[in-house]
């Protein structure tokens, strides 16, 4: 998988989890918020509702209260004129009766009103029709065991007009004792139920009966039953939802008649969720479609971020790779180039030992001939040269040993403390022990001589060059030798008179084999300088010819000086 | 208060005349006592003004005063003089008074204000109507039953009066301090009775001779409501 494909993936996964959360969390609070909401809307409508209720209760019974200290009331009942107590009755509520529903203050209609005696019963009237008819059973509902002290509020179904009345028991106090002798009980229309705003509907749960509008026998004994199961558990006002053939309702409820000797009565609110269920599901389509919409854009977008991101590193990668194969292929090389070296260095060390043996026994078996008395002298002259080549021959292979090992970089010098003087006086003693030696040597060993090498090699420069100089040089010439330190760097400067190297082979002199102009008269072979300059090169230094003009040829070798090295011996 | 005067005047003339009738039957006895009143917080009245409160469930004059009265057989007066109680100031005035049967009482209106009398007592249920200072003729009323009456007003729920109807002519009212003197009372056997509130009605059996001077006390009894003591 490439490294964008990778990339591309792991932003869609983040992508995905952040919108999944987001949303998650997102519908949460919308859910609570609305239900919080819905909740607060509902207790506020509620407040109102109760509060306009409360102050209508008080307004009533404030109303009714007067009615009993109505004088005629007050003296039929004090005065023993109990059958005068409906007929006064009669004209004190007549507005209170009044059946015209075009009245402003209809909310406070009476559809009947009744007496308790002092036990409290209620008192018979004479003629139902001046104060409203009620059935037996609602009688019963009215009557108290006791006379109450305070004003008492109930509710009841009246069956004449088919609605709920609210009760109110007013009691009617003595002017003679204070005490509650009779009590004016009033039932009056509520409020009507099947005024509702907008989806609320409202009813109310009496002991034995449960009024709403909009809902069926069923519906309603459910409601009833569940609303009583909640005020038993929790109190006389709370709030639940509940499943009604399959629609989501939340209902309220709450106690009418708190404190009162009647038995409770319920307010019950009922709000179908379907409408707020449809407009959460709406609003969860529409968040999904954004989220949705979001996703694909950011899809997009991290596809094209990713193409924009990877494009480096899939280069890093391309350059890498290549990097890689140049390495390999490389390494090949080396491998192949180490191969062949060692092959080579293997060859040289098997070639010279192949070679030496041949001439070390033409050596032995020259030696054994001169060692003869028997021949002449001229055969014995031929003899030490022909033994004098194979010396020549041996040098050779020695010197083609030593530039193969080179070659093959297996040569390694031990670096120790090397002093030029001492080799350069030796080579000066084997000059002299010559006798046809005609050359002059000048030494001047002002500088420091203490070079870092391995004085077998560095002996081998030295030589080399001291060789070259008293060849190449002329009769009774000259040849100067000196040491100068610069710095870290000690050259030592080896200069000849004689024939000068022609300047359009100065630059072939370091090749090998390269024999110049010298012809065969000067022995050597021509791997002189090369052999000197490789060895220069291990030393860390260089050689290289100064100058050469008529009758002066001059080379400088420069070495490590051996005074900064810590050495390594 | 010259109307107040007034009544006064008649009803102490009333009594004159009747006890000047009995006298002229020959000596009459007298009867004098004193009534033991109710303790009261109030301070005796400056003028002969009550009002009818409700003390322990009966309604009772205060200052607290009784009506004495004798009960018995005797010849009525025939023509009892005619009574007023008036409303003045959201009151009736008198609030206590004690007639006989047969007497007629009116009912001047003398506020600015409608008033109204009525009464759902046993003794007499009468209802006078809503009037005003100016009705005319006076509304009044005949009671010819004996029984406490509760008089009220329809509009004004506090007023409250009281008329004993008395089937005697032999009665009145003590005085704040509870004494009392019956004159032109005829021999016989009767029963005195001190009327304190509209529960208590004390009584003592007496007999009289010809020109006694009797005193008869009703003291202070543990239980007020209707016994009798001696």
């Amino acid at each position: 998988m490439t490294y964008r494909t990778r990339l591309l993936a792991v932003m869609a996964v983040v992508i995905v989890a952040i919108t999944g959360l987001g949303l998650f969390i997102a519908e949460h609070k919308v859910a609570a918020e609305t239900e919080h909401d819905l909740e607060a809307s509902f207790h506020a409508e509620l407040r109102a509702h109760q509060t306009a209720r409360e102050i209508r209760q008080a307004t009533l019974a404030e109303r009714t209260r007067t009615l009993t200290l109505r004088p005629r009331i007050v003296a039929a009942l004090e005065d023993g004129a109990l059958d005068l107590l409906y007929p006064s009755a009669k004209d004190e509520l007549r507005d209170l009766m009044e059946a015209s529903p075009a009245a402003t203050n209809s909310i406070l209609r009476a559809r009947f009103y009744r007496f308790l005696a002092a036990d409290g019963s209620v008192l018979k009237t004479g003629d139902p029709r001046d104060c409203g008819v009620i059935s037996r059973s609602e009688e019963t509902q009215l009557t108290f065991r006791a006379l109450p002290a305070e004003t008492q509020a109930g509710y009841i179904s009246h069956d004449a007009s088919q609605s709920v009345l609210e009760v109110l028991t007013v009691p009617i106090l003595s002017s003679e004792t204070g005490e509650p002798m009779s009590a004016l009980v009033v039932g009056l229309a509520t409020t009507d139920s099947s005024e509702n705003s907008g989806d609320l509907r409202t009813g109310i749960l009496l002991q034995d009966a449960f009024h709403i509008s909009g809902f069926d026998r069923a519906m309603q004994a459910r409601v009833a039953e569940r609303v009583r199961q909640a005020a038993e558990k929790s109190g006389p006002s709370g709030t639940f939802s509940l499943n009604l053939s399959g629609a989501r309702f939340r209902l309220f409820y709450n106690i009418l008649n708190p404190r009162s000797k009647f038995p409770p009565a319920y307010e019950v609110c009922v709000y179908p969720l379907a409408d707020l269920l449809a407009r959460q599901q709406t609003l969860r389509w529409q968040a999904s479609g954004i989220c949705i919409a979001l996703l694909i854009g950011g899809f997009a977008a991290s596809h094209v971020a990713s193409r924009k991101l990877s494009r480096p590193v899939e280069k890093l990668e391309q350059v890498s790779a290549q990097n890689l194969a140049h390495r390999q292929k490389a390494e090949a090389a080396l491998e192949q180039t180490s191969q062949e070296l060692q092959r080579a260095a293997r060859f040289s060390a098997d070639a010279s030992h192949q070679l030496k043996t041949p001439v070390a026994v033409l050596r032995a078996g020259l030696d054994e001939l001169l060692a003869r008395e028997e021949f002449e002298p001229e055969v014995r002259e031929e003899l030490s040269a022909l033994r004098h080549q194979t010396f020549r021959l041996n040098n050779i292979i020695e010197d083609l040993l030593l530039l193969s090992r080179l070659d093959a970089g297996r040569l390694k010098l031990s670096f120790s403390p090397v002093d030029l003087r001492p080799i350069v006086e030796a080579w000066m003693d084997d000059l002299s022990a010559v006798p046809e030696t005609t050359v002059n040597v000048e030494p001047d060993f002002s500088g420091d001589n203490l070079i870092v090498g391995e004085k077998r090699y560095t002996a081998i420069i030295v030589e080399n060059l001291l060789e070259n100089a008293r060849k190449y040089n002329r009769v009774h010439g000259v040849i100067r030798i000196t040491t100068e330190t610069a710095g870290d760097v000690v050259s030592l400067r080896i200069g000849n008179t004689g024939r000068a190297i022609p300047p359009e082979v100065q630059s072939c002199i370091f090749e090998r084999f390269h024999r110049g102009t010298a012809g065969e008269n000067v022995p050597g072979y021509g791997l002189g300088l090369n052999l000197a300059r490789e060895l220069a090169h291990l030393h860390g230094g260089e050689l290289k010819l100064l100058c050469s003009r008529e009758d002066w040829t001059e080379f400088e070798v420069t070495f490590k000086a051996a005074s900064k090295f810590e050495g390594t011996s | 208060m010259i109307r107040t005067g007034l009544m006064v005047f008649v009803r102490f003339a009333a009594i004159f005349t009747a006890s000047c009738l009995l006298a002229a039957k020959g000596a009459d006895a007298v009867i004098t006592g004193k009534v033991e009143l109710p303790k009261t917080t109030k301070a005796p009245v400056m003028t002969k003004r009550y009002e009818i409160v409700s003390q322990g469930g009966a309604l009772a004059p205060n200052p607290p005063v009784a009506i004495v009265y004798l009960e018995g057989r005797f010849p009525m007066a025939t023509n009892p003089p005619l009574q007023q109680i008036l409303q003045t100031n959201y009151t009736f005035v008198p609030s206590l008074i004690a007639v006989q049967v047969g007497t007629r009482i009116e009912f001047p209106n003398q506020d600015h204000a409608f008033h109204n009398v009525f009464s759902y007592s046993p003794a007499k249920r009468f209802d006078l109507g809503r009037y005003r200072p100016e009705e005319r003729p006076i509304p009044s009323q005949l009671f010819d039953k004996p029984g406490l009456v509760t008089l009220r007003c329809d509009i004004h729920e506090h007023m409250r009066a009281l008329i004993l109807v008395l089937e005697t002519p032999h009665f009145l009212v003590t005085d704040p301090d509870g004494q009392f003197k019956l004159e032109g009372v005829p021999e016989g056997s009767y029963v005195l009775k001190a009327w304190l509130n509209s529960k208590t009605t004390l009584q003592q059996p007496i007999t009289l001779t010809q020109g006694q001077a009797l005193t008869v006390n009703f003291p202070a009894s543990q239980e007020r409501k209707g016994k009798s003591s001696q």
